[in-house]
């Protein structure tokens, strides 16, 4: 009580300590004349008594002092000042300020900004309870297209008798719906999920509630939960949307709630639907066959279970698979199950670029420090003389420390602000870039971890700074003042340490200026790989007209559903004949085609291929093609050149002839040095029993170029062209070729089509260029980025080198002056300041570009079409580095050559 | 100087709750000739010392200040002891003369018998 009491008055005294002041003088006035008086009465003379009072007084001002550090809060106060005395010099030096916290910034902001990315993208924890114990599953099998093939329900069936450490698996299956709007239908990306999904996922209802183990099965009645994203984007957050009936795949389904906020795997989804949605999933051929792989498995490790169990048990459970069913598993393709945590498959495309790009701000942020301890060091040296006068005016080395470390602290601090509103910038261009590679790009954000973050980092600097610059030994203080500190040039352990600075500076600015050069070389390869397709003036536009699902009285009756279809197939592609009519008596348009797929994008449909009279090679995994259709303008259309044959014709329709076009690559995997002309080839597997398409055979008609379906980087697929007429149109892609501005024609492109087919949902409206581009993007931004943080390492590395020649130069001042009047000449001079510097540079070259060889095997997995020690990169970098260095010592060698001797001698 | 004694850091706020129990309102430079005289001038107390020490015993709630007319018609900060105060005196007092007695003891001259 008497302590609080005490401090809540000191507190007081802080903050009203100029009126006491006042106060406490007349007071100490008072007692002085008592004191004096008192005297006098005794009989002293009256300058005698006040010299006696005064003398007992003990010093009114140290009275005083005293009261005052009783009063108030001392250290405060002290503090308060040295920010007060740290602002007043920096004011004092505004250029060295002004360096130092653009510096600092570029430093802080880029590493704050980037680590906000890492951290909400791969360390923060999941949204789901015990995310942590959350485990994806993943099938996969060798062979183009099989790093995840997923898995059948029976597959699954077996997991979860086998698995025990696995004490729920929910199977998701990834799907594209139609949901029919007011006015128009949008396709909905869906997962169809069992009943014990949200609970294995570990997830809750933002509003009414999930789907349950009651929702599994044919018979219950279709409902289904909106993702938070989706409910927010399309129904503005609208809680009456609960209980509402919407049509899907033109089907009643109830939305019975709103799922948390929560990342999904592997890709961004809109809403969660019960199985019974689709026929097709609760069908015997889904639930009973091996080879049906439709479903993402996802699973919770049972209490006490570890990761390393429940993948021995899972690989034990998937070798008796095998053993048991050899059908299926064919052996050469060496199937596999691994158990990643959610955690983990949730950063796994984003990890590795993340991690580079974390390491090149690191790497800006040694070299914004380095620089900083160095313009440190050399005011420290300027300064030495304002230290020890300090000194010897009864500072200790304590309080001199303190004093700097405030004054470094507002340094810092001052760039941890500004680099804070650069991060907050920065982080609004990384959150496009991380969305591109995470599905937890809006968990992104600058909060209070963040923050710390850029705390801790301008605390720990300034606390290094403060703690490099040497101070006036107690005791030695008398030696400094007599040596005249003013001509004092620092230590020779601080010149080596400025030195090995600026070396470390050249040596990482080449490090990542490699790293910007690999990548913007693989940026060139890319855009100059051929697409295949002869022209880019090419608009194309999904457009799905049929639906899957079927009306909701037919139920299960597959029979009566496939009849459905194929009318609404027929339907279909009436409509798709008018939109092409249509299309082509546009001003422009030169050539209208429809197929199944955008030109350089790949088909989701990829199946197992065989060729008459070709038995399969033992040993290696069955090839795949990718299946696709086009009507007989498509390839002109898209610009897919014909190698080989003929083009479809309005001949190769429904009922005639079954017939392909294959390209190049699928033409090389068959028939090496044959004509492939009038061979036959068709779709195998297992899978075909489960598909509208058959395995019937076909007759090669011709052969089209390669396209770079699979992005710029990646090795052209086998692709087998069906007539669009000769299969169901479960997708279709209108491909309008113009002779000039193909984004031009857009708009008007949409509303003819809108017009034949006014509900129906248009889709991916994209030119060709746009299509290439988006491709690239990803790694456009990652080179830009590293390109960047490169640049800036490079210029504060310049501003490091000029900066430590300079000063040397000016404490050198004298002995140059000696020098010239010696009879040494100003270029003379100049070459002894650039040779300085040279030994330096090339110090730091050849520490970057050693340095750069081993660093660069790590980002090998971000380069295309140029090797990690790829000479010329080396060498260029080496080579830009070099010449701005050597024109960063030009300034102070010029400066040194033009010191005047007989200026320098007299002063 | 010699026979001065510096004041021992707690038993300044000792003698000057004492001084106003006994002597009434007062003001400092009151306390410190009463101190002095008490100690018979053994004690010298400079205002860098006593100062402070009647500011901590205010903050902390034992005495008031009030500026007054003093006898002969001087203004002066006079202080005044508290209820508080007069409690702190007397578990002061008690506490000072138990530790009196217990150095005493010690100190006794008594010859330990072998």
């Amino acid at each position: 009580m008497r302590h609080l009491r005490a401090a809540f008055a000191r507190i007081a005294g802080f903050f009203t300590g100029h009126h006491a002041d006042d106060d406490l003088r007349d007071e100490l006035q008072a007692h002085l004349e008592m004191e004096t008086a008192e005297n006098i009465r005794r009989g002293l003379q009256p300058e005698e008594a006040r010299r006696r009072a005064a003398l007992a007084s003990g010093g009114l001002t140290q009275a005083a002092e005293a009261v005052r550090a009783q009063r108030g809060l001392p250290w405060l106060e002290s503090v308060a000042a040295d920010i007060r005395y740290a602002l007043r010099a920096l004011r004092h030096s505004p250029a060295f300020t002004a360096v130092v916290v653009i510096t600092l910034a570029l430093g802080i902001g880029a590493n704050t900004a980037i680590f906000s990315v890492v951290r909400g993208v791969l360390l923060k924890s999941l949204p789901h309870r015990d995310g942590d114990r959350l485990m994806y599953l993943r099938q996969s099998a060798d062979g183009p297209g099989q790093a995840n093939i997923s898995f059948s329900v029976p597959e699954v069936r077996d997991l979860r008798e086998g698995a025990k450490s696995l004490a729920g698996i929910a199977e998701y299956s990834p799907f594209s719906f139609t949901l029919q709007g007011e006015k128009q239908a949008v396709r909905i990306d869906v997962g169809l999920v069992t009943g014990n999904y949200f609970e294995v996922m570990g997830l809750s209802p933002a509003l009414g509630r999930l789907t349950r183990p009651s929702d599994d099965g044919p018979g219950v009645p279709p409902v289904m939960v909106l993702t938070h994203d989706y409910w927010m984007r399309r129904f503005g957050g609208d809680s009456s949307i609960v209980g509402k009936q919407l049509r899907v795949e033109d089907r009643s389904v109830t939305v019975i709630g709103v799922l948390q906020p929560a990342p999904f795997f592997p890709d961004r989804i809109d809403a969660l639907l019960n199985m019974v949605v689709s026929p097709h999933h609760v069908s015997a051929m889904m639930v009973q066959n091996r080879s049906h792989r439709m479903t993402e498995v996802v699973a919770r490790l049972a209490a006490g279970a570890t990761v390393e169990q429940a993948r021995t048990e899972v690989a034990a459970v998937h070798a008796r698979m095998q053993s048991e069913f050899r059908g299926v598993y064919n052996a050469d393709s060496h199937y596999r199950v691994e158990v990643i945590p959610f955690k983990e498959a949730l950063g796994e495309r984003a990890r590795m670029t993340l991690w580079l790009l974390m390491g090149a701000a690191a790497f800006v942020m040694i070299i914004s420090a380095a620089n900083v301890v160095n313009l440190t060091l050399m005011r420290g040296v300027r300064r030495g003389h304002e230290l020890v006068v300090r000194a010897a005016l009864g500072a200790g080395v304590a309080r001199l420390r303190r004093l700097l470390l405030v004054e470094n602290l507002v340094l810092t601090l001052m760039g941890a602000v500004v680099g804070v509103i650069i991060a907050i910038g920065g982080v609004r261009l990384l959150v496009s870039l991380a969305a591109r590679y995470s599905p937890r790009a809006n968990e992104i954000q600058l909060d209070a971890t963040v923050l710390a973050f850029a705390l801790a980092l301008s605390v720990t600097l300034a606390m290094l700074l403060s703690f490099v610059a040497s101070l006036p030994k107690e005791g030695s203080i008398a030696s400094l003042i007599s040596a005249g500190v003013l001509r004092v040039s620092g230590s020779l352990r601080k010149q080596r340490l400025q030195r090995a600075l600026v070396v470390a500076q050249i040596a990482v600015s080449v490090v990542l200026l490699a790293g910007a050069g690999l990548l913007t070389r693989t940026m060139i390869h890319l855009s100059e790989v051929n697409t295949g397709l002869r022209t880019e003036e090419v608009l194309a536009m999904e457009v799905p007209l049929l639906q899957l699902g079927g009306s909701p009285g037919t139920g299960t009756d597959l029979a009566a559903w496939f009849k459905n279809l194929l009318a609404s197939d027929a339907v279909a592609k009436q409509s798709y004949e008018r939109m092409q009519r249509e299309l082509q008596a546009l001003p422009g348009v030169t050539e209208v085609g429809v197929g199944s797929t955008i030109p350089l994008r790949g088909s989701s449909m990829r199946l197992e291929v065989k060729a008459e009279n070709k038995p399969p090679a033992v040993g290696t995994a069955a090839p795949r093609a990718d299946f696709r259709s086009a009507n007989p303008e498509y390839f002109r259309a898209a610009g897919i050149p014909l190698r080989r044959g003929r083009d479809f014709t309005a001949t190769d329709r429904q009922g005639s002839g079954k017939v392909v076009i294959i390209n190049q690559m699928l033409a090389d995997t068959f028939f090496p040095g044959e004509d492939p002309i009038g061979k036959r080839i068709a779709w195998t597997g297992e899978i075909l029993k489960f598909s509208p398409i058959s395995g019937d055979w076909r007759t090669i008609v011709g052969v089209v170029g390669n396209t770079q379906d699979g992005g710029q980087d990646a090795k052209p697929r086998p692709v087998m062209f069906m007539p669009f007429a000769q299969e169901l149109a479960m997708a279709a892609v209108l491909v309008i070729r113009t002779d000039s501005n193909a984004s031009a024609l857009a708009a008007v492109a949409t509303r003819v089509v809108r017009r034949v087919a006014p509900t129906a949902p248009i889709e991916n409206v994209l030119t060709i260029k746009q299509v290439k581009d988006q491709s690239v993007a990803p790694r456009r931004l990652n080179a830009a980025l590293i390109s960047l943080f490169g640049a800036l390492a490079v210029i504060i590395a310049a501003v490091g080198i000029a900066g430590v020649l300079a000063f040397s130069v000016s404490a050198r001042t004298n002995e140059i002056g000696i020098r010239m009047s010696l009879g040494a000449d100003g270029g003379r001079v100049q070459r002894m300041i650039l040779k300085e510097g040279g030994v330096l540079l090339a110090v730091g070259l050849v520490l970057g570009v050693a340095g750069a060889f081993f660093a660069a095997g790590v980002i090998r997995g971000l380069l295309f079409g140029v090797a990690p020690h790829d000479p010329m990169t080396l060498i260029g970098v080496a080579a830009t580095m070099g010449v701005i260095g050597i024109g960063a010592c030009w300034i102070p060698a010029v400066r040194a050559a033009h010191i005047d001797p007989a200026i320098t001698m007299r002063s | 100087m010699a026979g001065k004694l510096d004041v021992k850091q707690g038993t300044l706020a000792l003698m000057i709750l004492r001084t106003l129990d006994v002597l009434g309102p007062l003001h400092g430079y009151g306390v410190a000739r009463r101190i002095e005289e008490t100690s018979k001038n053994r004690l010298t107390l400079n205002y860098g010392t006593l100062y402070p020490a009647l500011l901590k015993l205010e903050q902390e709630g034992f005495i008031t200040a009030e500026w007054r007319q003093s006898e002969n018609n001087r203004r002066a900060k006079y202080y005044a002891l508290t209820a508080a105060g007069r409690k702190q005196l007397a578990r002061e007092a008690r506490e000072w003369h138990q530790t009196a007695d217990l150095i005493a003891a010690f100190l006794a001259p008594r010859r330990e018998t072998p």
